[in-house]
């Protein structure tokens, strides 16, 4: 038997189920983003954990030049590793006949006989290559799958110069490339570079490298201090070319990750907020507006002797019923979007299983948001009920009191009609309420504002980057460092305009306690297919002396201009040096340095090392060209700008264009919940007025004004806020979203200001009118009957 | 005012109203209530008409049917030649823009609107209305024009009611319990005001009330019962507002 309290409660739940419905979108949309943002954080943290645990993935690695494998002991005796294991990496050319650009493998050596115990692979299909079969190789799933590669076909390598057929055994994955990236390269390409794991032998022979490698990936015992192994491994690396090791959060494939994980903490302190607040707000304003209304049923009922509890726990269930909904929709489209986003994941990361794992804590947590911020908002509401006593709460409220204020000087002074004042003293006779509509419509503006933002943000790092910076049309690396020769080569190819030395080395640079290591480049004087472009798109000129640092490095660094830095090679000579810094640039992708051409030669003492050069060709010979370049024993890998580019608009659109249907549904919601609520709060409030003008011959769409209008002017009062707010979100975002790969450029261009402003406009002026068509169904006489 | 039928012949020049076996049922659930069952009336231009009856009996269903607030479910209703029972809800609109003054028992101002912009509500939309300023003077609120509703004792509220009624210089007032809520002085003064504009502007008066004294200052009164015009009672002595005993 159902008590007549909650019969009242259902009832009023069902003749309020518009506003109901309303606000538990908000809600839900709360909901909805936490579960998402948590369920994939979560999905792929979990999921990274295991993969990590199983297949053992690495503590910390170094590279060298070569060194004996004998090294690999002595690193297993220092005090805090558990397990230290030594391979061989070497790039490849792959010679697909028909392509023409240039497609890349990483050869990864592993051990034949089954004794590596580190970074182990995970077979998807085939088998590991046998002990005495130097061409059999497993390739990685996400190449495989993009070249559509089969077991048993067969591909030409040039390995060390060296022509080597290949046959693919196997496909797999491994947990130190869960993102690959080929030098070069700023966005992942999986059909132009793979990963392929090759029997330590076979690479050996195949790189001259016999008993020796020129990696090493070591574990540590839990507790021992990463930096230290790091140390004593850099000791023994160091007369072996050793270029420092490095623990997983330098790792390129970890910190990749990572910066993800990092983006999805970042929403979840942006998106759920947002929601929560305005939910907070509606229950605040809705519920407040019903208890107004039912004063003298309040009073009723405590006259018969409802205690203030029972009633304050009443009221309390509307809020609750509402949360209820608003979690069970949240979860609805939460496991939706984290199901897309998932999969999403799944395509750029190789995991050898991704999927969204239902973790009921994170719905349980959504669901106490959810409940703690409709709670929240009905506190004010329920507290004015259980104060009310019932001789008071029976005899009708005092009517609303309007003076004369700042207000009527104003409507005096402009002129205003009666309808004119009608509107403009109700918003001023209810200020917070006015105050809320506006906050809620500016928070929706902002919020659809930051995330169109986003892709402006992206386009404008894309244009800086390949439109202003890089110049040139093919970058070619090498496989090792060369000098000024191999750049009069490349000029004798025909077709080949202009080429351009970058001279590189591997630096750390260090200032205070701060240690970073990167890449220090110099272009000749008269470069023009590079350029350092700051955030404005201008021309950064190069410092005479000195080191010019992306404000990235420089803040990572805690270094500003004029300060000088430590600055030490990693391999070759290993010099070291302090060095001033003479400029900032304001690079949006890596935190790079750079350096004229006799800063470089100065510090690596040997003629400054050609460490990849900028082609500007002549596209009518661009097939020749590539592959010429292919066939080069020198290449490294090549870089096709149109390609990285058009490629990167890809992946910004996939990921981006996704994410976006969702917020401007959230963004509109809000608009919607806020609009829609205020209005029908209007209406109720308003509609003895209302009729009152339909009486004295008022036309409906006249009558309609006096909603509209109040909505029109609030809505109108949020545009500007709201592109306030959009801007502070918009940068706070941008903060939030910039790793140490990229930052993001505050760069909103003006269709976006027009799109977020025109979109909430649009949203809220339809909710505006559907509730507007209630003045059509008003009844002039029973309105006029009651008092009001 | 857009006529959109003919005048009917049997209608008499100087009637205002002319209605011919009206009758309204509302249908609430189940049950049907014959609130008007055939009723037949003339009004005429300038006359005051004071209706008297039992709660139920039908007089406000009559009224918002006069006043083009509600439809009758039969039968014709003419006003000023033009039949309004064939109206559509736009062109009822403009038939009480025009025509009708309401004066309610609570008042009906806009809260948020002082006096004078209460009847400026009135004056923003009709087509030759008199100063809001001289509505109020004419109901003795000159100097109260500026204070708002709750500044307003409720005589003063509904004074202020009273003009916002007259100042389109409509063809008929139509009051419904006018002074309902007031005390007797204020009553009086309300009446005093409503007799002045039938007699300076010879617009029709009709007033729905419990008071029988008020009727001594109707020319005609109609006595509704079960929703019929039970008892048409004419007065050969009108008596003043000052008059009548509360």
């Amino acid at each position: 038997m159902v008590r007549a309290l909650d019969l009242k409660l259902i009832r009023d739940l069902w003749r309020m189920r518009g506003q109901a419905v309303a606000i538990a979108i908000v809600l839900a949309a709360a909901s909805a983003t936490f579960i998402l943002s948590m369920g994939v954080h979560r999905s792929l943290f979990e999921t990274r954990e295991v993969y990590y645990s199983q297949n053992n993935f690495g503590d910390v690695f170094a590279s060298m030049t070569r060194a004996p494998r004998s090294i690999v002991a002595r690193v297993a005796e220092i005090e805090g590793v558990q397990r230290a294991e030594g391979s061989i990496v070497q790039y490849a050319i792959l010679d697909y006949p028909d392509r023409v650009e240039a497609v890349r493998a990483l050869l990864q050596s592993f051990d034949e006989y089954g004794r590596n115990r580190l970074n182990l692979v995970t077979l998807k299909s085939g088998r590991m290559p046998a002990p005495g079969q130097p061409g059999e190789v497993v390739v990685d799933e996400a190449f495989a799958l993009a070249n559509n590669v089969r077991l048993g076909d067969e591909v030409d390598a040039i390995i060390y110069g060296r022509k080597q057929r290949l046959e693919i055994v196997g496909v797999g994955l491994a947990p130190n490339y869960i993102n690959a990236l080929a030098p070069g390269d700023i966005v992942p390409d999986e059909s132009r570079f793979g990963i392929f794991w090759i029997g330590r032998e076979a690479l050996e022979a195949a790189t001259d490298r016999t008993e020796a490698i020129n990696t090493l990936t070591v574990t540590l015992q839990r507790g021992v201090s990463e930096a230290d192994v790091i140390r004593a491994i850099d000791r023994i690396t160091e007369p072996f070319g050793g270029t420092g090791a490095y623990g997983r959060d330098n790792h390129p494939s970890h910190m990749f990750l990572q910066s993800e994980l990092d983006q999805l903490e970042a929403m979840v302190q942006v998106f759920p907020p947002v929601f929560l607040i305005v939910s907070t707000f509606l229950v605040y304003i809705v519920l407040g507006r019903m208890i107004r209304t039912q004063r003298s049923q309040i009073g009723l009922l405590k006259a018969f002797g409802y205690s203030d509890l029972s009633i304050a726990w009443h009221f309390l269930k509307f809020a609750l019923a509402v949360t209820v909904l608003a979690s069970i929709l949240g979860a609805i489209a939460g496991i939706w979007m984290a199901r897309e986003m998932t999969e999403l994941y799944a395509r750029h990361y190789h995991f050898p299983i991704l999927q969204f794992s239902f973790a009921p804590s994170v719905f349980v947590g959504a669901a106490l948001l959810a409940a703690f911020s409709s709670g929240l908002g009905a506190i004010s509401g329920i507290w004015k009920a259980v104060r009310l006593t019932p001789a008071v709460a029976m005899s009708p409220p005092p009517p609303p009191v309007y003076r004369s204020g700042a207000v009527e000087a104003l409507g005096q002074k402009a002129g205003f009609t009666a309808i004119g004042h009608m509107i403009v003293r109700h918003i001023a006779r209810w200020p917070g309420r006015s105050a809320i509509t506006v906050s809620g419509v500016a928070l929706s503006i902002g919020l659809l504002f930051s995330t169109l933002h986003f892709i402006d943000a992206s386009h404008f790092m894309l244009e800086s980057y390949f439109f202003r910076s890089q110049r040139q049309d093919i970058s070619i690396t090498f496989t090792e460092p060369r000098n000024n020769d191999v750049i009069h080569e490349l000029r004798q190819i025909p077709g080949v305009l202009r080429v351009e030395p970058v001279r590189g080395l591997s630096v750390e640079m260090s200032h205070g306690n701060r240690v970073e290591r990167t890449a220090l480049e110099a272009t000749p004087p008269d470069a023009i297919l590079t350029a350092r472009i700051d955030e404005k798109g201008e021309l950064v000129a190069m410092p005479r002396g000195g080191l010019m640092l992306s404000k990235q490095l420089a803040d990572q660094l805690g270094v500003s201009a004029g300060e000088d830095v430590h600055v030490a090679m990693l391999g070759g000579r290993r010099t070291e040096a302090m060095m001033p810094v003479g400029a900032l640039v304001d690079e949006f992708i890596g935190a790079r340095a750079y350096a004229n051409d006799q800063t470089i030669a100065e510090l690596a003492r040997d003629g400054a090392p050609v460490g990849s050069a900028m082609m500007l060709i002549d596209p009518l010979y661009r097939e020749q060209i590539l592959t010429k370049l292919k066939a080069m024993p020198v290449t490294l890998s090549i870089g096709d700008r149109d390609l990285e580019m058009s490629r990167f608009e890809a992946m910004i659109d996939e990921n981006i264009n996704t994410m976006m249907a969702f917020y401007i549904g959230f963004a509109s919601a809000i608009a919607v919940g806020v609009v829609y609520n205020s209005s029908r709060i209007l209406f109720s409030e308003r509609a003895h007025e209302l009729a009152t003008l339909r009486v004295l011959g008022y036309h409906r769409s006249e009558v309609a004004v006096v909603l509209i209008g109040e909505n029109a002017l609030l809505v109108a009062v949020s545009v500007p806020t709201g592109l306030i707010v959009g801007h502070w979100l918009a940068q706070f975002m941008v903060m939030m979203f910039s790793s140490d790969l990229f930052r993001l450029p505050f760069a909103p261009t003006n269709a976006t200001y027009a799109k977020s402003a025109i979109i909430v406009l649009v949203a809220a002026l339809l909710t505006s009118v559907l509730v507007a068509r209630r003045v059509m169904g008003l009844d002039m006489v029973r309105v006029l009957k009651a008092r009001d | 005012m857009e006529a959109s039928v003919p005048p009917r012949p049997d209608a008499a020049a100087d009637s205002a109203f002319l209605g011919r076996d009206l009758t309204k049922i509302y249908v609430s659930g189940e049950t049907e209530v014959h609130a008007l069952r055939g009723v037949d009336f003339e009004i005429r231009k300038g006359e005051v008409l004071v209706l008297l009856g039992p709660s139920g009996s039908g007089k406000s269903t009559w009224l918002n049917v006069v006043g083009g607030l509600d439809r009758p479910t039969s039968g014709t209703l003419q006003y000023d030649g033009t039949e309004l029972t064939t109206l559509d809800e736009r062109d009822l609109t403009r038939f009480r823009r025009a025509n009708i003054g309401f004066i309610f028992q609570f008042y009906n101002l806009i809260p948020s609107l002082t006096a004078e912009e209460n009847v400026r509500l009135v004056t923003d939309i009709a087509t030759d209305p008199m100063p809001a300023a001289q509505a109020l003077e004419l109901v003795g609120l000159a100097d109260r024009r500026h204070h708002f509703p709750a500044q307003l004792s409720g005589g003063e509220q509904q004074r202020v009611a009273v003009a916002r009624a007259i100042a389109k210089q409509p063809g008929v007032l139509l009051c419904d319990e006018p002074t309902g809520a007031l005390d007797s002085s204020t009553g009086v003064r309300v009446l005093e005001t409503l007799a002045k504009t039938n007699h300076e502007l010879n617009t029709t008066v009709l007033i729905i009330t419990h008071n029988v004294g008020i009727a001594g200052m109707a020319d005609r009164v109609y006595h509704f019962l079960d929703g019929q015009i039970a008892r048409i009672e004419s007065n050969s002595h009108k008596i003043a507002p000052a008059e009548i005993s509360w």
